[in-house]
């Protein structure tokens, strides 16, 4: 076996020189990984974006060996439940695939689209400095076939290999240094009109110079309208890109909207003395309904997995940066809560009843509110680093929980204390939530955005492709605020459906690479 | 040298020692570490003419191949490829090749096969041949071959049988700059050494394309990075010119005033090598033929030299190509500061697209000539010098006849075949083929005037028995009798030699399970044994063929395909290459025995072996008094000896210069005193003047110049604009790689390039709309790519798409629209049914076609343009755009077969025929380079009568 073992010295750093003063843009390198890799159809570990800028005469065309960057501070490790995603001592973000659940926290989070679902193991992959290769002192495949030599691999700890020097010594740069992942994967002579993603504009017509722009839906790359570069730029070449999280994640913002919100309403009420302990409301429409929402939630979330019969192991491996796995326990913990609810209501014990709804609000607002840090980790996406996603997530449980009740609830149950009945209290507690909600969407979408990554985001949502679903949401809602008068509750669930959908996948719609 | 350094502490390639049992992790159980076991067998990448080398890694416990990686040992590739290198392994596994041999039943081109057995079809094919043979129709047996991929093997099989069959597809391809080149130095393709050169010139994109592609990439970069200036001359903005410091794009056919611009800067100026131009021109030739009464001396030549060219001005120049004079001018600064480090290349690219195209290689190459930038390093060489071709075991000598189809009077310069004129030619009945082998070759699709191909081909009295020998299906092969499967690059045997840089070097192909199976100790005697199906090769295929022809010897054939060793048997490959390793190529047994190898083994092993490396200025070498017995002089200094050509172990085909009346061979030219080698001319020297030209009719084009060409803004009607239909895209090879499903995903499409200005003209056409394309004979219907990356007031599209199959037949799925092809009086029409789509296969990959597109064939669109001297195909089209009308699908294609034979008729008018402008009653100056070159007697136009 091999003679060499590079990666074992413990000081190695591993890093790559793209050298754009050399590429001739031939993608020998994106089939040899093709090769060495066995990548499938469709999906790329390495490809070469291609932008032609200027105007004639003057015109030329900017390369992009686009691929992950190693980076040294990785979001997609941080984000991996289960570690299958992890960096190696030598500096190598590599992957496990024996460990994967394919939940795509990883693509979410990774600011550059380098990671990818293999379509024939449902597991993540992308650019791993072909360890496998590496490991036996073998250069990666893309080093070996490049004709001009434009791919360098090096170790940054040693001070005469040429890539550190030229990473020294040289003009050189990386891919969206403001994401603060730290890349290692360094670029001579690029362009910024490749190295920014929004630099160029997307071609119309669904086409590039040589190829299809791939099914609609995902055609992620370029802008759409006024790209980021003075500079004339369209995007000549690129391959398919794909948001990670589709309308099952959308729906499980949802439905966990219901679970935690319907609980945390009732057992505001019990607190606050608008529900009694012993109705049949809190002691089993509560419990039950929540549960039922629950299990759907923890059901979409398995769907979602590729790999779902691995979903256990979340808990039996967790990497505990990951937000999947504190959110993975967290509704662990809420459903105990639920469990022992039921338990109690079993009893018919008021008071176990009543401290449960003291330890479980926190729980209910953690299991509301944590998506809002499970997106904050997708570093990828701009639109959800936004400050105000942990309230708007509690309003929007709040605005599901009391429309979510509503219907189970008999207009003769009176709140005590109030005179009034739980149903209006329910429909004023809806109005308020939609009014809150309402207020925080204008917050959202006209606060100043601080990149334009965020900007084009919002725009999708606002004005773009899921524009529908954006306003569809703002009217619903905003029917909502007569919830005191009118049997709106529906229409306000339906809106909200709408709304997390259009967030959802805006913020997914904005090209990373 | 500027290869950029690597980090030491990785490998790029298994150590050769370890080939036979290489140990390798597996990428895809891991982080799991898991071995495999690999034989690592070298070939050659068949995907384009550069041939670079491969490393088949064999998995011993599977006994497939895993991959293919770069082959160290190959002295042009150094191990590294294109896309196109590793993608040789989807052609392996590609789920649509053809595996058995087929015959058609049922009507020419109506798309019913049956599988047949090799033994039938060699029966059959034989039976044919040796009957045309045997009734004195020798004429009617013809070999078309677009890529040889080889050197010499299959032109030995032609002469063998006594044939002038050879057809090619140079005509599409590199005429004009044959032409252009030849006419200066009698070489017709030039080897520029771009890796020492201070400046590069480029008339064509090398950068991601053509011969040679990856080798010279790699050379050019080299270069670039030591501080060479790169000039780039392309209408569009192709992956090269973006390398370029200084990009021109030119109105297409405006080149040659470029150069000339810069030529008459260099002499104005006195930037120009005059004492090379002084040695090595044929000035003195020129003056005496053209200047009869001026002094014959340099100084009077360069005068006249400076008053030739007194117009070709910056500003003129900028006027003619749309270029700016101030460019032009830093452009030729750049060129004077080259000095003799002056690599040029024009390859395809503008020479292959307007009439007199060749004009573009000659006024190129006039820059070189006048900058002393020839056959030194940095400069641009002959390809011959870099170039070596091993004397094979038999040499059956040339025909002694003349094929009129293929080499018809009215182009007696041409280089070479009229291959594209074929339909026309046999449609005026001057002949007929009774066996046509296709092979490498889908002239349907590639040629222009496709329709016209299918006419003939489905007529079954113009073409007896069409044999296509292809590894897939493609659209001439629709039209066959027999269908035969034949290896890919790794599934057959080659040796090739190409002028990559510098040096001479062989190439060695190989079928890799063949040369497995015999590393692991099993004997194969028959390439089929270890190919897919019944797939064969061709080397094999024509030995058998050749026996079945003339079984007992008798017609004098069979001895040419018989063992050496054991006479009266059959050659095998082994044998053949055996003996041409051990015999023919110095350096190689001592090399081989060094390793304790035989010279096949090592080839076997290596794949490569370089012959020579910087080969020296060949021109300016002395003539050793061995060679000059008896020797006389000409007029201007050509020295003509009786002494017998010293053995060369190098074959490479050479221009024949005339002898003088008594008989004697040229040998040198007499340089300041001395007999030097000097240019395989008739002159001796670099041809400013073209005495060939001159006396063959074309007296005003014998120094180089700038014709109008056919698309000439003066040669065009109101409202037609040039198309550029010839440019190359890096990931794809002619017609040859749609069985690459990496490929495919890359490049599927070939929209319409245009500039926004035209696009505005079109009401505000966007990219993806539907444009049509109105030819000389018809339109196609294409989507349009609005792009700053093309000349205003120009349009171009991709060669490589618009692959289509007839529906219900077999075809490259990923790549291949189904059409319906229907004719009604002569029109013939193309319409599309359906794109490339999902489909369920032994390869899942297959249900992962995203793309449905996949592009238009333009070339059916386009009339023949032979140009009168080079024979090249003009491939440049004038052509009016519109958007496409209501009833216009997005690949329609429409052609009047009338008007496309009044275009032929056209152009065979502007021919000078070999009839009437012939100085020595023969067809063709005999000193030209011509594949299967004929006995002299041959060359004789026959008698009015
Ligand atoms: S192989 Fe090298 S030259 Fe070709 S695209 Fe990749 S990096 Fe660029
Ligand atoms: S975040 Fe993306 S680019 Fe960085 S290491 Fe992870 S996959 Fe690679
Ligand atoms: S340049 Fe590419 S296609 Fe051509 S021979 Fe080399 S690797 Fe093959």
């Amino acid at each position: 076996m091999p003679d060499i073992q590079p990666g074992s010295a413990s000081s190695t750093r591993w890093a790559k020189l793209l050298d754009h003063t050399r590429c001739i843009g031939c993608h020998a390198c994106s089939t040899a990984c093709k090769s060495e890799n066995e990548v499938p159809l469709g999906v790329h570990r390495t490809y070469v974006k291609q932008v032609d800028v200027g105007t004639f005469p003057h015109a030329r065309r900017a390369f992009q060996v686009t691929r992950c960057n190693q980076c040294e501070q990785p979001p997609c490790v941080d984000a991996c439940p289960t570690a299958a995603m992890h960096k190696r001592p030598d500096g190598i973000v590599d992957f496990d695939k024996s460990i994967c659940i394919g939940c795509k926290a990883c693509i979410a989070s990774c600011p550059y689209d380098a990671i990818f679902i293999n379509p024939y193991d449902g597991n993540a992959e992308k650019c791993n400095f072909c360890a496998h290769r590496i490991d036996q002192g073998m250069e990666p495949a893309c080093v070996v076939v490049c004709p001009t030599n434009a791919i360098h691999v090096g170790d940054l700890s040693d001070p005469v290999d040429p890539v550190t020097r030229s990473v020294h010594r040289d003009p050189v740069t990386v891919r969206r240094p403001e994401k603060d992942t730290r890349p290692k994967v360094y670029y001579k002579g690029a362009h910024q009109a490749t190295l920014d993603p929004l630099a160029a504009k997307r071609p119309e017509g669904g086409l590039f110079m040589w190829g299809e722009q791939g099914p609609v839906n995902s055609a992620l790359s370029g802008h759409p309208d006024t790209p980021n570069s003075s500079a004339a730029a369209v995007l000549a070449w690129d391959i398919p890109h794909r948001a990670p999280w589709d309308a099952r994640v959308s729906l499980y913002t949802w439905t966990k909207s219901l679970a935690a919100g319907i609980w945390l309403v009732a057992a505001m009420f019990v607190l606050f003395g608008a529900l009694a302990t012993d109705s049949s409301t809190w002691r089993w429409t509560v419990p039950v309904l929540s549960g039922v929402w629950l299990a759907a939630t923890g059901g979409l979330l398995i769907w979602d997995l590729k790999r779902p019969e691995r979903f256990w192991m979340i808990f039996a491996k967790p990497q505990w940066k990951s937000w999947l796995v504190r959110g993975a326990f967290i509704i662990a913990g809420f459903s105990a809560i639920l469990g022992l609810h039921v338990l109690a209501s079993l009893l018919q014990s008021n008071n176990m009843s009543r401290v449960l709804a003291w330890i479980g609000i926190p729980l209910a607002v953690m299991t509301a509110v944590y998506t809002a840090f499970l997106f904050a980790q997708a570093k990828a996406r701009d639109l959800w680093q936004s400050p105000l996603l942990p309230p708007l997530l509690l309003v929007q449980a709040v605005l599901a929980g009391s429309a979510g009740l509503l219907p189970f609830v008999s207009d003769a149950e009176i709140a005590q204390g109030a005179g009034v009945s739980v149903v209006t209290v329910l429909r004023w507690t809806l109005a308020a939530a939609c009014a809150a909600q309402l207020l925080l969407t204008v917050g959202e979408v006209t606060l100043t955005h601080s990149t334009a990554h965020a900007k084009l985001a919002t725009h999708e949502m606002v004005q773009g492709r899921f524009r529908m679903f954006f306003w569809a949401g703002v009217i619903l809602v905003g029917f909502g605020l007569f919830a005191p008068i009118a049997p709106v509750e529906y229409g306000a669930l339906l809106g909200l459906l709408a709304f997390e959908h259009a967030y959802v996948q805006a913020g997914q719609s904005v090209p990373l690479a | 040298m500027n290869q950029g350094s690597k980090s030491k502490r990785l490998r790029s390639y298994p150590p050769k020692d370890r080939w036979n049992d290489w140990r390798e992790l597996d990428s895809k159980s891991w982080p799991e570490r898991v071995e495999r076991r690999y034989s690592l067998i070298p070939t050659g990448c068949f995907n384009c003419e550069s041939s670079c080398g491969l490393l088949a890694y064999i998995d011993k416990d599977t006994g497939l191949i895993r991959k293919f990686e770069g082959n160290p040992e190959h002295p042009g590739s150094r191990g590294r490829n294109c896309a196109k290198g590793p993608a040789s392994k989807n052609q392996v596994e590609d789920p649509d090749r053809i595996l058995f041999p087929l015959r058609r039943v049922g009507a020419r081109g109506a798309g019913e096969w049956q599988r047949t057995t090799w033994d039938e079809a060699l029966d059959e094919i034989a039976a044919r041949i040796r009957k045309a043979i045997q009734e004195e129709r020798r004429q009617e047996i013809m070999y078309h071959v677009g890529r040889p991929g080889e050197d010499g093997y299959t032109e030995r099989v032609l002469a063998a049988w006594g044939i002038d069959g050879h057809n090619s597809h140079t005509n599409i391809c590199s005429s004009g700059a044959r032409a252009g080149y030849a006419f200066w130095m009698g070489y017709d393709r030039p080897s520029p050494d771009h890796a020492n050169a201070k400046v590069i010139f480029l008339v064509s994109a090398h950068l991601e394309s053509g011969h040679y592609f990856n080798p010279h990439a790699q050379r050019i970069i080299e270069a670039k990075q030591n501080g060479a200036k790169v000039i780039v001359l392309d209408v569009r903005l192709s992956n090269t010119a973006t390398h370029a410091d200084h990009w021109l794009s030119p109105y297409p056919g405006s080149e040659p005033a470029i150069h000339l611009a810069i030529a008459r800067h260099l002499i104005h100026e006195k930037l120009y090598d005059r004492e090379f131009v002084r040695q090595w021109w044929n000035w003195s030739e020129y003056l005496a033929s053209e200047h009869p009464g001026e002094t014959r001396d340099f100084e009077t030549f360069e005068r006249i030299l400076a008053e030739l060219y007194d117009g070709c001005t910056f500003d003129w120049a900028s006027s003619e190509s749309g270029v700016d004079a101030e460019t032009l001018r830093e452009v030729a600064d750049i060129v004077a500061s080259a000095g003799n480090q002056l690599s040029t290349h024009n390859w395809r690219s503008a020479s292959s697209g307007v009439s007199h195209g060749w004009q573009v290689a000659r006024t190129l190459f006039f820059l070189n000539a006048l900058m002393g930038a020839i056959g030194v390093p940095g400069g641009t060489y002959p390809n011959s010098w870099n170039k070596f071709v091993a004397a094979p075991i038999h040499r059956p000598p040339h025909p002694d006849h003349w094929n009129e189809l293929t080499w018809p009077q009215e182009f007696p310069l041409s280089f070479h075949e009229l291959s594209f004129l074929l339909p026309h030619l046999v449609g005026e009945e001057r002949g007929c083929i009774d066996t046509y082998f296709t092979r490498v070759y889908n002239p349907v699709w590639t040629n222009p005037d496709g329709f016209s191909w299918i006419d003939m081909l489905r007529d079954e009295k113009r073409i007896g028995c069409h044999v296509a020998l292809t590894p897939t299906w493609n659209e001439t092969a629709y039209f066959a009798d027999f269908v035969l499967p034949m290896g890919l690059g790794n599934e057959r045997h080659d040796i090739y030699s190409y002028e990559t840089h510098d040096a001479q070097w062989i190439g060695f192909r190989q079928p890799v399970m063949r040369a497995y199976a015999e590393r692991e100790g099993r004997k194969v005697s028959d390439t089929r044994e270890v190919n897919p199906g019944e797939v064969w090769e061709e080397n094999e295929f024509w030995i058998e063929l050749s026996w079945r022809i003339d079984p007992d010897g008798s017609m004098g054939i069979r001895k040419w395909f018989e063992s050496k060793k054991e006479p009266g048997t059959k050659l095998t490959v082994d044998e053949y290459y055996g003996w041409m390793f051990e015999n023919s190529v110095p350096g190689l047994p001592e090399r081989a025995a060094s390793e304790g190898l035989t010279p096949l083994e090592f080839m076997r092993r290596y794949g490569a072996f370089e012959v020579e490396r910087k080969v020296s200025t060949v021109y300016a070498e002395t003539v050793q008094a061995s060679e000059l017995d008896d020797v006389a002089e000409g007029p201007h200094g050509r020295v003509y000896t009786r002494a017998e050509k010293p053995h060369g172990a190098n074959i490479v085909p050479l221009p024949s210069p005339p002898g003088d009346a008594a008989g004697r061979r040229p040998v040198g030219i007499r340089v300041d005193g001395e007999v030097k080698r000097g240019f395989p001319t008739p002159s001796g020297k670099l041809e400013f003047w073209s005495p060939i030209l001159a006396e063959w009719g074309w007296g005003e084009m014998a120094i180089p110049g700038y014709p109008r060409s056919h698309v000439h803004p003066d040669n065009l009607e109101p409202g037609q604009i040039p198309l550029i239909p010839t440019f190359r895209l890096p990931v794809q090879i002619h017609t040859r790689s749609a069985n690459s499903k990496w490929l495919d995903e890359i490049a599927h499409t070939n929209p319409l390039w245009i500039h926004p200005r035209e696009a505005r003209a079109l009401g505000d056409l966007r990219t993806g709309d539907l444009v049509r394309v109105e030819t000389e004979i018809g339109h196609f219907v294409v989507r349009a790519w609005v792009t700053e990356g093309i000349r205003p007031g120009v349009v171009a599209c991709s060669h490589h798409m618009g692959r289509w199959k007839l529906e219900g037949q077999d075809g490259q799925r990923q790549l291949m629209a189904t059409v319906e092809l229907t004719s009604e009086g002569s029109r013939m029409r193309l319409r599309r049914l359906q794109g490339a789509h999902p489909w369920r296969s032994s390869d899942p990959d297959t249900e992962r076609v995203f793309w449905s597109d996949v592009g238009v064939h333009q070339n059916l669109t386009f009339p023949v343009h032979p140009d009168p001297i080079s024979g090249m195909h003009c491939w440049h089209q004038a052509v009016r755009v519109t958007r496409a009308k209501p009833d216009d699908h997005y690949g329609d294609i429409s052609v009047d077969l009338v008007k496309s034979k009044a275009v032929f008729e056209k152009w065979l008018g502007d021919c000078r025929s070999a009839r009437s402008v012939s100085p020595d009653g023969t067809r063709r100056p005999y000193t030209l380079l011509r594949p299967l070159k004929p006995t002299p007697a041959a060359y004789r136009l026959p008698d009015r009568s």
